[in-house]
């Protein structure tokens, strides 16, 4: 299993453009903020003190998010290209064993997502030092580290559920394209979600993206929140969360059950398909 | 006997792409399967190393079956097409093939310079060229030390140093260790190295035999002559097989007996042509007609 791992990873980072554009709904959200989003909304929430400190770790939340989702995406998309290639026979035929080969395709991509989610933040975090000069908390590191574990893991799950049904290459990339674009909207990074319609937010909700990136920004930015809003009224801070997308379900607690309830609903849906999988795959060659 | 096989029959959705195979291969052999394309063959194969499962028959290999773990451990596969990774080098690609097998045998280095890879192991496996990528995917399929390795069409668009190397290694290795070895290919020059011989046409074995006897019976080597006097032809040929047809004669002999023959003969032709017995043959004899 560790040889095949190993393998896995090495062929994501050998790729340079494979990562740049695993990155690329990660990197838009990125320069949207920066280019226009950013001053935008420091406009809306002029009256709250530090309002830029806030808003650059609440872009860093939604697109670590974005980040985690098309990474494990782009990792799992090995898994459709050993079959598409028949490398998948190749790797039948040593001593690994089916379900090894399709726990290390899992495992690879939770792993690339975690790496992925931390050169990321990395990334932000400087540049958001040099240009704002925010803060660097080490205390919210232990947490953050976690939730990247947790939310990298969600979505490798989800990728692999996805690309259960993906036989070709050639869709796989046109689903990367689709997930790429539309995991900003669900993120709530290209817009708050307070400023989209009903029908909009509700669609959101049914998704554990926009909870994903609730957990994100609930931990890094709960420092800044204290300050900035140390005198605030409790509705002003109610209103500034549920508008920024900050607490999905009334609090952090049921955000992260909801997140919960989401893996294992989408781990029993990839353990039914598995036996489905194996037939498919091995029937093809 | 090592590899057993019986009423072997795949069918892609009802249309039957192998039909009633029977095989028995002995330990240390090396067997041909030879036919056209899409006869059937690596469809054949990759029923016999355990990548589709048959429709219906039996496989066995020692008294195992396709689908145990201690199959795939005796055996070794060269596929069609590369299997390996392109974005990684040679040398990667093996080491993490060769990591994948519990008891893998350290004999990595000797296959590395037997097969000649030292020059191309830091490459990228996908810049090789077609005789690199081969040689490479026989070191990997041989990275386990099986006893049995299948080969399906080996050597198609190698250059002949590139077959001659091939071939050679696996003739020591097959001396040195009893490696049997299954292979298909569409020419018989190269079944000519095989002890046994399945001729395979659209899913069926239509002859199973020494390449010598498939020679002798099917694809005989023809020497055709002009002659300028056919008066004196049938005395020299007296002891020889032929047919007259018009102004040209066919006579079936070998190669070495033809040169002998053409040295009594040269006096009374004109020209001569040598044509050794190829596939087209065999098919031509064994079915009536030619390869589609
Ligand atoms: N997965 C599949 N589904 C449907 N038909 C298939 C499948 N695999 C092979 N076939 C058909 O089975 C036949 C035999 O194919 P196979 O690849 O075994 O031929 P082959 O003898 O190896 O030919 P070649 O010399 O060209 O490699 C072909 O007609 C092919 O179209
Ligand atoms: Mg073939």
């Amino acid at each position: 299993m560790k040889g095949l791992i190993t393998r896995n990873l090495r062929l994501f980072f050998a790729s340079k453009s494979g990562i740049f554009f695993s990155l690329m709904g990660a990197l838009i959200s990125f320069v949207l903020y920066l280019v226009f989003l950013k001053q935008m909304m420091t406009q809306n929430w002029q009256s709250v003190p530090d309002s830029k400190n806030l808003l650059d770790l609440w872009l860093m939340g939604g697109t670590l998010t974005v980040t985690a989702i098309t990474t494990t995406g782009n990792a799992l998309g090995l898994m459709v290209k050993d079959r598409e290639s028949n490398r998948l026979a190749d790797l039948i035929l040593t001593d690994q064993s089916y379900l090894k080969i399709h726990s290390a395709y899992l495992l690879s991509a939770w792993l690339v997502g975690i790496i992925m989610q931390l050169a990321m933040y990395l990334i932000m975090q400087a540049y958001f030092m040099i240009q704002d000069g925010i803060g660097f908390e080490s205390s919210i590191l232990l947490p953050l580290l976690v939730v990247m574990i947790f939310s990298s893991l969600i979505w490798s799950v989800f990728n692999m559920l996805l690309f259960s049904f993906v036989k070709k290459v050639d869709t796989l990339g046109k689903i990367s394209t689709i997930i790429g674009t539309a995991s900003g909207f669900f993120a709530g990074v290209y817009m708050p979600i307070g400023n989209l319609p009903n029908f909009a937010k509700w669609l959101m909700k049914l998704t554990p993206v926009p909870y994903d990136s609730a957990i994100f920004r609930q931990v890094m930015m709960k420092n800044q929140l204290n300050d900035s809003f140390k005198n605030a009224p409790t509705e002003i801070i109610t209103k500034f969360k549920t508008e920024m997308g900050i607490v999905i379900g009334q609090n952090f607690n049921n955000d992260l059950k909801f997140m919960g309830l989401a893996l294992v609903i989408l781990a029993i849906l990839v353990i039914i398909l598995y036996r489905y999988n194996q037939r498919v795959v091995v029937n093809k060659v | 006997m090592l590899l057993t096989v019986k009423d072997l029959t795949k069918k892609f959705n009802h249309k039957i792409v192998v039909n009633n195979i029977n095989l028995s291969i002995n330990q240390g052999d090396l067997v041909a399967f030879l036919g056209p394309n899409g006869a059937g063959k690596s469809t054949t194969i990759n029923m016999l190393t355990g990548i589709i499962p048959p429709t219906t028959g039996i496989i066995k290999l020692d008294g195992l079956q396709p689908s145990s773990t201690q199959y795939h451990q005796k055996i070794g596969v060269v596929f069609q097409n590369s299997v390996l990774d392109n974005e990684l080098t040679v040398k990667e690609n093996l080491l993490s093939r060769q990591k994948m097998y519990r008891n893998s045998v350290d004999k990595l280095d000797d296959w590395i310079d037997k097969f000649a890879l030292q020059s191309i192991l830091n490459q990228k496996y996908g810049v090789l060229s077609g005789g690199q990528k081969r040689r490479v995917d026989i070191v990997r399929a041989l990275i386990h030390d099986p006893e049995l390795l299948f080969l399906d069409e080996p050597t198609t668009g190698l250059d002949i140093q590139t077959r001659k190397l091939i071939w050679k290694v696996l003739s020591d290795l097959r001396k040195e260790t009893k490696l049997t070895i299954v292979l298909t290919t569409h020419y018989l020059e190269e079944a000519e190295l095989a002890d046994f011989v399945y001729v395979i046409d659209h899913g069926q074995v239509i002859a199973a035999d020494t390449v010598n006897n498939l020679k002798q019976n099917f694809a005989q080597d023809v020497l055709t002559i002009y002659p300028s006097d056919m008066m004196k032809i049938s005395q020299i040929l007296s002891d020889y097989k032929y047919q007259i047809d018009g102004q040209q004669v066919a006579i079936f002999v070998q190669q070495y007996q033809a040169i002998d023959l053409l040295n009594k003969l040269k006096p009374v032709i004109n020209s001569f042509e040598y044509r050794r017995g190829n596939m087209d043959d065999i098919f031509l004899n064994l079915t009536g007609k030619g390869v589609e």
